[in-house]
């Protein structure tokens, strides 16, 4: 197929342009991390930081507590991407091969239960943990960020199983496999693809979530990352290097997962998008 | 049954201290105060109240006296209420907690706050009568008054010398002059003077002889839209023009006493004790910073103030009543309240511990003014006031942003209004 | 769907089949009834959860909002029934309703753009050569991963009006009286930056998934329709859109919960701010209710923001009722 030059050009110099329009916000982060405060602070922009310190990501770093916050959020996110994978898999699986009563119900649930607004019922939240004498513990946290995430993770899961092909696991059956047996030698390497990408937006979430724990935990000691950085922006209000060191130091777990993952995930992703 | 037990020692131990209650204080040697042996008393400071130093002594001096650690927790002004008030509601409160003046009233009538009226009869005797005052709701003692202040205008010596001034200003107009002369010989910011100061607003509103809320019946409602409260707004807005500070900010976020120790900001209006926040962020400052009273708009009468302050209040809630009384005798006790009106520069509570304020430049300069200072409606409607989003921090970022006085009065009208008649 | 009678039923569609099978056959009855009752018991921890996890705090909420609950019954842990005077207060107020108004403005406003242009970017992405997509995949992957409250931080820094890089770049192009910008000092320019925030995160997501079901369309299709005659734009509206329907349906329900419940962009970027002209409905019940420490109140409020999402996405899940009868009668 011939095109003339110029339908050849304006797709690659839209690329560029978009390209830059999404990789700068990105990129200024790291660069303002990196420059002196001499260099943030200039009339003129300093586009790249030839003189690179790491002064900002010692202030970010040195905050009281810092190292029991990273642990705190490493903690709860992974529990609650972990949680909510294994019991959404159970779920979707049953609504994705199973035929029962009620099965539009349960779909359309967690459609309802995905469209939770959390950020507005933190109140009734809050006192229902206070009143459990929960407070200042990482299990409320767990539990809620695993609820928070699982509606997605089953309705995603759902499609995925169900593009598994049923003829794979039916000859594995008549392989003599029992029908659990068909599901991990045969749906579950299938389904990995499926499994990372879900895994990604709860962990996402989860990692993201300050306003429920602002209100749960007072305690330093059980307060996670995302209260750092935007206790961390309040406080050190103008000092932008530090500031953006802190969002570098916050947002590159998850870039690098992203990254790590994107293939894969984005594969397998359609499937589950397109059967929402 | 161990908690019991505990009290009765904790109660022991009162009635030891009462009896040995003629001395200073200083000495730790009272039988039966083992019983606090292993307890940790929790206490919420607000950020930059009191100096570091003045803590770690105190809670020295507090453990060898009672056996009991203390753990200050330092908290900032931004979002306090909404942490103060769920925290009171829960099992474990902090035992003691510094709250301002003004939002006193309030958590007095909410049932937060242990009543201190033994503590009051104990050691309150000389407490003076104006600074009590926030303390106490329907008669009754729920908090114990710490420290007060006013604000002064806090100046860079290099930066004012750098643009050849000599002596500091003594009207409203030769503040404004001198200023002026900072920005045009100078590479320096003449002022820091972000948008929603508004303390340093209600103080102007206060010089003008004005109130911002006025009485209609039984509830109170905004008085913005008096002439002389506008005639405030106007003397901010011309200050505040010769400041690149943001419109829609107030002077903790950030700390304006870090912006200050950069060393390229001429001055900032700020209580005395802002000066260690500077301090603490670049030491080298310290021989640069001075202090001088805010110039009224003649040379007679200093510029009126907003008198803030702090109370110690107990949450009803602690389990540890007697030992969060045991600290807050200690930590107002002469020793430890002159020291810090010594050393933050702030008004102490009593009239016999001013000579602690004495050669302190910070209280020097603040004290002409106090006279003529006031506060905001001691009312339990006003703490609401406060919360985010400020109806007189809007109005005055309107103004700055270009609508008339008038204008911004009647825009937040509703807002204030509905703020001061919300149900309790 | 073949059944093989020589092996023990294996699921509930098997079992069924079985029992239709007629009395002739000897039915194992205690594993058929355990094979009907799989399915729940594979939903049943995801059902609990919910109930639990959500469908408590969902009760507790609509009990507080029949209550007056304010800072001195919080910490008092008093119980105070005060009928429906929250949503009389809220539903006759002003407020409310400019509020409501103002999300689904924000919304509708959001999801247009995140769908239209997040869909030409897929379809560019088709279009592109592979390093080219390579290239600009990376940089829609960077945006997506980008964490939202770092993402804010970033947007209050690169809008901020002192050294903010966006006002240096519109005063250099000529906007000299932007040199010195306030961008948080408006309404207009307050959603202005949130919904650039916004839809800058959320075209990646749209867009790379459009890319990724593109490819799955049979390219027999486009062929049938070039035989057919039909050109670029024909082929589009025949072919491709037909194809990505359910996709963008689905794409569609997902953006409009995920801006509607905006609360961090627009909470962290301003507060709602300037005079509480950029709340949007749940940061208006979080001011309200915790701000103000109106906390019934501010959950009346939050009872009727779901009742407006749900409003919203009414005509989706109706959608999806019909389709997954369909798929049920297909099954």
């Amino acid at each position: 197929m011939k095109r003339s030059l110029y339908s050849r050009i304006w797709p690659n110099a839209t690329a560029v342009v978009l390209f830059i329009g999404f990789v700068f916000p990105v990129y200024w982060m790291f660069a303002t991390a990196l420059k002196p405060t001499g260099d943030i602070i200039s009339e003129d922009p300093v586009w790249f930081p030839t003189d690179v310190t790491f002064e900002h990501f010692e202030t970010a770093t040195g905050v009281d507590h810092f190292w029991t916050y990273v642990t705190n959020s490493l903690t709860v996110t992974v529990l609650a991407v972990v949680f909510s994978l294994v019991i959404a898999l159970a779920g979707s699986f049953a609504l994705a091969r199973m035929r029962f009563r009620g099965r539009r119900g349960f779909v359309v649930g967690f459609m309802l239960a995905q469209m939770a607004p959390w950020e507005v019922m933190i109140i009734a939240m809050y006192m229902i943990v206070r009143d459990a004498s929960m407070l200042n513990s990482l299990v409320p946290l767990t539990l809620f960020y695993m609820m928070m995430i699982l509606p997605f993770t089953i309705l995603t899961l759902r499609g995925f199983v169900a593009a598994v092909p049923k003829e794979l696991e039916e000859s594995a059956m008549v392989d003599g496999c029992t029908r659990a047996q068909a599901f991990r030698r045969v749906i579950l390497p299938l389904l990995a693809p499926g499994l990372m990408s879900t895994s990604l937006f709860g962990f996402i979430t989860a990692w993201n979530e300050f306003a429920l724990v602002l209100v749960l935990n007072k305690d330093a000691e059980a307060q996670t990352l995302p209260l750092w950085l935007s206790g961390f922006q309040t406080q050190f209000g103008n000092d932008w290097g530090a500031t953006m060191a802190a969002s570098s130091l916050f947002a590159v777990p998850i870039l690098i997962l992203f990254v790590y993952l994107q293939r894969k995930a984005v594969s397998g992703l359609t499937a589950g998008a397109v059967k929402g | 049954m161990k908690r019991k037990l505990i009290a009765a020692i904790g109660v022991a131990g009162m009635v030891f201290s009462v009896a040995a209650c003629g001395g200073d204080g200083g000495d730790g040697d009272k039988a039966g105060a083992d019983g606090y042996a292993g307890e940790t008393l929790t206490v919420w400071v607000m950020d930059g109240s009191s100096p570091d130093q003045w803590q770690k002594d105190l809670a020295a001096e507090f453990e060898k006296k009672t056996k009991a650690k203390v753990e200050f927790e330092v908290q900032q002004w931004n979002g306090i209420q909404q942490k103060l008030t769920t925290a009171l509601s829960e099992e474990n409160p902090p035992d003691v907690f510094e709250i301002g003046n003004t939002q006193t009233p309030a958590y007095a009538k909410t049932g937060g706050l242990a009543d201190l009226a033994d503590l009051k009869s104990e050691i309150g005797a000389e407490w003076t009568e104006s600074l009590n005052a926030s303390s106490i709701y329907d008669g009754k003692q729920y908090a114990a008054p710490w420290y007060f202040a006013n604000r002064v205008v806090l100046y860079n010596k290099k930066v004012w010398a750098d643009a050849g001034l000599k002596d500091t200003p003594k009207t409203r107009d030769e503040f404004y002059d001198a200023l002026k002369t900072i920005g045009e010989k100078t590479d320096a910011e003449p002022i820091y003077l972000p948008g929603q100061n508004w303390y340093h607003f209600v103080g102007l509103v206060i010089g003008e002889g004005a109130e911002l809320v006025k009485k209609d019946g039984d509830t109170y409602v905004s008085n913005l839209d008096d002439p002389k409260v506008a005639a405030a707004m106007e003397t901010y807005k011309k200050f505040q023009s010769l400041s690149k500070a943001p419109k829609d900010k107030d002077e903790a976020t950030p700390q304006q006493g870090e912006v200050f120790a950069k060393g390229d900001v001429g001055a900032f209006i700020g209580m005395g004790w802002e000066a260690g926040i500077a301090i603490k962020a670049n030491p080298g400052i310290e021989k640069e910073i001075g202090y001088f009273t805010i110039p009224g708009a003649t040379a007679d009468k200093p510029e009126g103030v907003f008198l803030g302050g702090s109370n110690l209040a107990v949450a009803a809630g602690s389990q540890k009543q007697e030992l969060a009384k045991e600290f807050l005798k200690l930590a107002l006790s002469d020793t430890f309240e002159g020291r810090l009106a010594k050393l933050n520069g702030v008004i102490p509570n009593k009239e016999s511990l001013q000579s602690n304020l004495k050669g302190n430049a910070p209280a020097e300069a603040a004290a002409p003014a106090a006279a003529v200072g006031g506060t905001t409606p001691l009312i339990p409607e006003w703490a609401a006031v406060e919360n985010a989003p400020n109806p007189i921090k809007t109005y005055m970022t309107a103004v700055l942003n270009g609508k008339s006085p008038a204008e911004a009065a009647k825009q937040v009208e509703g807002e204030f209004n509905k703020r001061l008649a919300q149900q309790q | 769907m073949t059944v093989q009678t020589e092996r023990p039923p294996s699921g509930p569609a098997d079992v069924r089949k079985a029992d239709d099978g007629g009395p002739g056959r000897p039915t194992p009855r205690a594993a058929s009834r355990a094979g009907a009752l799989a399915p729940y018991l594979l939903l049943l921890p995801a059902c609990a959860a919910t109930v639990l996890l959500l469908g408590w705090p969902l009760l507790k909420d609509v009990l507080l909002s029949f209550q007056n609950l304010n800072m001195a019954q919080l910490i008092q842990h008093v119980t105070e029934w005060n009928g429906v005077d929250n949503y009389r207060e809220v539903l006759t107020g002003e407020d409310f309703w400019r509020v409501t108004l103002r999300s689904i403005l924000f919304t509708a406003a959001n999801v247009v753009l995140i769908m239209v242009l997040g869909t030409l970017v897929g379809l560019l992405l088709a279009r592109l050569g592979k390093r080219m997509r390579f290239t600009l995949l990376l940089g829609l992957v960077l945006a997506w991963a980008m964490p939202v409250v770092a993402a804010t931080t970033v947007y209050q820094w690169l809008f901020a009006q002192r050294f903010g890089v966006v006002n240096w770049v519109l005063d250099k192009l000529g906007w000299h009286s932007m040199a010195d910008y306030s961008w948080t000092s408006s309404q207009m320019s307050t959603f202005f930056v949130v919904t650039l925030l916004i839809v800058w995160m959320s075209i990646p997501f749209v867009a790379i998934n459009l890319y990724a079901a593109t490819t799955t369309i049979p390219n027999e299709l486009y062929e049938a329709a070039a035989l057919d005659g039909a050109g670029g734009w024909r082929s589009f509206t025949t072919v491709t859109l037909p194809f990505l329907r359910p996709f963008l349906y689905a794409t569609t329900f997902l953006e409009i919960i995920w801006v509607f419940k905006a609360f961090v962009q627009v909470f962290t970027f301003n507060g709602g701010g300037p005079d509480r002209l950029t709340e949007i409905l749940p940061v208006y019940a979080y001011v309200e209710g915790v701000g103000n420490q109106h906390y019934g109140m501010g959950a009346a409020i939050a009872v009727l923001t779901i009742l407006i999402l749900l409003g919203l996405t009414a005509y989706y899940l109706r959608i999806v009722l019909k389709q997954e009868n369909e798929e049920e009668a297909g099954l």
